[in-house]
Parts: structure tokens; C-alpha cells; sequence
């Protein structure tokens, strides 16, 4: 038992889930028996997402949501993925390299400019959604690309290949389980930004617009009943994007020393 | 077994080759003549040693020699083809495979041979390299001598004749080494087309497996200065002294004379 306050030391899986387990448990009493009473208790919060479900439609915002959400991810990952791949040649470099220091600029400067050039609603969300992922997944799959040795270019090179085919096995599948990696973290990030996205953009509601109406009045119970689904659905989506990647990479985790 | 041989055509030709780099010449009218060695009546390969210290531009000359660098002079052909990338087998150090692959995937990305006979050139491959019942794992799936064994046959589908190997031997145990010895030395020995010029600081292991050492050093001027940039200086043939071709080499005096030779030859190169 001692062995898990160990530095590096490799513990079995049912070891891991009990000690899984063990942080849950102690979690949930904290939780239970905290004397901060502005917190509110397990049994407030599950009431509250009931009556957000049954009476005030938590569904049917969730779905715009997460509808919006991946419609977001699919495209900033399409734009990304191209232009991190473009990088190749030196041409781009410096578009890519620029491009990638928007995710130092506010969403909130952009929403006037993108509502003219786009109009508002549907588009005006989801565009600043792809904005705001894009360039954190852009400057995270460049860097990616930076990083592959020459010796890998040079080895696909002595096996007769033209240099868009190194490109293709090298640069595209060499490194498609890492861009499943960064999908999965861009995703979170996209995820954690819809609040601020349906804040600028609410007509077209959706659950961000929701936990902020909710926020406003200090409804706590509503509040964190809205974040744990929150939660949860951002736990769905990075389980899901880990299952396509261990399908399409089915060598990704298998030279992994910690299980 | 016999050591009498005749010397056939010229396999691999480096004439005046000199190439420098950030202004400093890294190796200086390099020459070198790798000729076949025909024995009578027997089918195999040759194994040429290009040894030199740490830092004498091993990896420069293995570069251009797999076509992968442009010398700024001299000309380097194979079979009187001027050398290009992909016209010789090159294995680099750590024996590189696709990990997105599988070992069969591996051999069949190779280019410029279509798909269906490219499968079966594979298949027929790992067959004879003893590594078929791994074709659909992926690399980092297999243990270190069944990866050398994989990384050497997907290597043998880009030649037919020339096959480079960089420091074959660098970071190996004893036990590694003797392995990749012996499975050099069996391919060599079914194979009469194959030529392996192989690029070592590794002195014993060289001894062990080449027929011909060819060593990497610098010249010294009259002041017994230096002179930047390597070059061939000096040249050993194994069969004439008796160590190549020869089973029990390993333990003779031939092969330990020989050490100690090259050992003293060493800090003066």
C-alpha cells in the first residue's frame, strides 16, 4: 500500500481503482459534511437538475449545445489539422505562426467584426467557437509537426518515397495518434469556452446561456447541477474521441511504461 | 574454408569527396573502391567496414553514401549510377521502423514497385528473415532483435545490391551484437548479390563480421599538425590475413593482431 506514495512506481489496475475509489469516497464526504454551508448539499443539487430537465427544457439547451459544440470541433479540427500539416512548407510557416498567437486575443473583441462579416445566431456562435479552438489546436499540432526528428523524414526518404508520400506517412499518420491527443484536449477547451461564446451570442440559447441566467440570481443548486452536467458530458466527449483514436491508432498506447 | 577469390566489377566508387560544414571541412578528397569479391564456386555476399573514431565524419560519408546529402565536390556512384536516395538499402542507427504500422505494412509502404508483387516480395521476406508470424504486429510490439530483423528486410526491398547500416552495433550488448554478426553473416552467405557497407566505431564487432575494413582519419602535416577534414587512410583486407571467411577467426592471433593494430591505430587517426 505504501508503494503508492511512491515516486514512479508502477501499481496494478485494480490497485489504481481502489485507490480511485478511495478518492471518490472521500470526495463525497467532503461534499456531504462540508461546514462551508454556501455550498449546496448533493441532495439540492440533484432536485435542481430535475426541475431544470422536467420544467425549464436543460434538454433541450444541452442539445443546441452539444450540437453546436461539435460542429465547432469538427471544423476548427478540419482547419487546423490543414493548416498544421501546410507548415511543411516554409511558405506557411510564418501564416501558421501568426495565426497561432491569436489565442492571446479575447473572443469578446471579435464578436462585433464576426457579426458583421456573418451575421448573428447559429453562424456567430459557432464561428467564435471555431476561432477559439483553432488557435490553441493549431499552436499545439504545429508544435507537434516541429517536433518530429529528421532521422524520421530521412528514414521514410531512404524507402524510395516522393516527398509528398514522406509528408503523408511521416507528417499526416506519423503523428495522427497526437492529433487525436490534441483533438481531445481542444475539445475540453471548446467545451469550457461555450459559456463565454453564448454569453456573446445568446439568441440562439444553449446551456452556457442557461448557467449564466442561473449565476446571475445565485441560484447556487441550479448552478452546479448545470456544471456537473457540464462535467459529465465533457467526460462523454473526451471518452468518446479516446475510443475513435484507439480505433484508428491501435499502436498509440502500447508503448506506454505506466498503466 | 578457401580464401582464394577474384576481384569482379566495381560496386560502389567515391572519388574526391570532400564535405564541409559551417565552414569546417569535414572530410577532405575522400576516396574509395568497393570491388566485388567473386569466391569459386560458392554464393555469397561481402561485408565492408568503414571505421573510424567517434567524430571523424562516419555519419557525414554514411549520409551522402545513402544519398541523403549532396558532397560539396566528388562524385559517388553505384554500379557507375551516380548515387541517389532510395538506390541503396539504408539501415541508420536504432534500426527505424513506422510505428503506425504493422511489420508487414512496414515493407509494403516501400515505393516505386507495384502494390501486388511489393506484398509478395514481403511475405517472401519476413518468411526467410524468420519474422512472418509477426507481419500484423506493430513495432513497438517486437523485441529488439526481431525489430533489427524487420528494419534490415524492409531495407532489402529498396536494394538488390548495396545495403548501408550506421553504427549497426552502437548501444547493442555483447549477446546483440553476436546476433546481428551472425544474421549479417547468414544473409551474406545465401546472398551473392548483397554487398553491406557497414559504418562503425565498433572495432572488434567490425573485425568480426567485414572482409574488407576501410579506416576514417586525418592527415598531419610536416609539424605533425592536423589536417581538418577526414579521409580514407588506410585500408585492411581480412581474407588476405586470414580472418574473414574463417569460422575459428575470432579466437586466432590473425584476429588479435589485428585489434591491436587497429587500437594503435586509433588515437592516431
Amino acid at each position: 500500500m505504501l508503494g503508492m506514495f511512491s515516486p514512479n512506481r508502477v501499481v496494478s489496475p485494480n490497485a489504481m481503482k481502489l485507490i480511485g475509489l478511495g478518492w471518490a469516497v472521500s470526495f463525497l464526504l467532503v461534499w456531504f459534511f462540508s461546514p462551508f454551508q454556501v455550498l449546496p448539499r448533493p441532495g439540492e443539487v440533484l432536485s435542481a437538475l430535475q426541475r431544470l430537465w422536467a420544467e425549464e427544457g436543460l434538454s433541450r439547451e444541452l442539445w443546441s449545445s452539444v450540437l453546436s459544440n461539435g460542429e465547432a470541433l469538427m471544423i476548427s479540427t478540419v482547419l487546423s489539422l490543414g493548416l498544421s500539416y501546410l507548415t511543411v512548407l516554409p511558405v506557411m510557416r510564418p501564416v501558421v505562426a501568426t495565426l497561432c498567437k491569436g489565442r492571446f486575443l479575447s473572443l469578446v473583441g471579435f464578436s462585433l467584426v464576426f457579426t458583421l462579416l456573418l451575421g448573428g445566431g447559429h453562424i456567430l456562435k459557432t464561428s467564435l467557437l471555431v476561432f477559439g479552438m483553432s488557435v490553441f489546436y493549431l499552436t499545439s499540432m504545429s508544435s507537434v509537426i516541429a517536433a518530429i526528428p529528421k532521422g524520421d523524414f530521412d528514414h521514410a526518404r531512404t524507402l524510395r518515397m516522393k516527398e509528398w508520400r514522406v509528408v503523408w506517412e511521416v507528417v499526416v499518420r506519423g503523428t495522427l495518434d497526437k492529433a487525436f491527443e490534441v483533438m481531445r484536449q481542444n475539445a475540453a477547451i471548446g467545451w469550457m469556452m461555450l459559456t463565454m461564446v453564448e454569453g456573446i451570442s445568446r439568441s440562439e440559447g444553449g446551456i452556457g446561456v442557461m448557467l449564466i441566467d442561473q449565476n446571475k440570481y445565485f441560484h447556487l443548486p441550479e448552478v452546479f447541477a448545470i456544471q456537473l452536467v457540464f462535467v459529465t458530458v465533457g467526460l462523454v466527449q473526451d471518452y468518446l474521441i479516446g475510443l475513435v483514436r484507439l480505433a484508428m491508432c491501435p499502436y498509440a498506447d502500447l508503448t506506454l511504461e505506466r498503466t | 574454408m578457401s580464401s582464394a577469390y577474384t576481384v569482379g566489377e566495381v560496386i560502389l566508387e567515391v572519388k574526391g569527396l570532400s564535405q564541409s560544414r559551417g565552414g569546417s571541412p569535414i572530410l577532405r578528397d575522400l576516396n574509395l573502391v568497393i570491388e566485388d569479391l567473386i569466391r569459386p564456386g560458392m554464393t555469397m555476399g561481402q561485408v565492408v567496414g568503414l571505421l573510424g573514431p567517434s567524430g571523424m565524419g562516419k555519419t557525414t560519408l554514411f549520409r551522402i553514401l545513402a544519398g541523403l546529402d549532396v558532397p560539396d565536390s566528388g562524385t559517388v556512384t553505384l554500379k557507375g549510377k551516380p548515387i541517389q536516395r532510395g538506390l541503396v538499402g539504408v539501415v541508420a542507427q536504432h534500426y527505424p521502423l513506422l510505428a503506425h504500422r504493422t511489420v508487414l505494412g512496414n515493407l509494403t509502404v516501400v515505393g516505386g514497385r507495384p502494390p501486388k508483387e511489393l506484398r509478395a516480395s514481403a511475405m517472401q521476406m519476413l518468411d526467410r528473415f524468420g519474422v512472418a508470424e509477426h507481419a500484423s504486429k506493430y513495432p513497438s510490439q517486437l523485441s529488439g532483435g526481431q525489430r533489427q530483423r524487420v528494419a534490415i528486410a524492409q531495407q532489402f526491398l529498396c536494394s538488390d545490391d548495396v545495403l548501408l547500416m550506421d553504427e549497426p552495433f552502437s548501444g547493442l550488448d555483447p549477446l546483440a551484437i553476436n546476433r546481428i554478426i551472425n544474421f549479417i553473416n547468414e544473409i551474406i552467405q545465401t546472398d551473392e548479390m548483397k554487398t553491406f557497407i557497414v559504418v562503425t566505431h565498433d572495432i572488434s564487432a567490425a573485425l568480426a563480421v567485414c572482409d574488407t575494413i576501410w579506416c576514417l582519419g586525418r592527415d598531419r602535416d610536416a609539424q605533425g599538425q592536423v589536417i581538418p577534414g577526414a579521409r580514407i587512410v588506410k585500408s585492411f583486407n581480412l581474407v588476405e590475413r586470414g580472418i574473414a571467411w574463417n569460422e575459428k577467426a575470432i579466437n586466432s592471433p590473425q584476429f588479435f593482431d589485428c585489434l591491436k593494430e587497429i587500437r594503435e591505430l586509433f588515437p592516431n587517426l
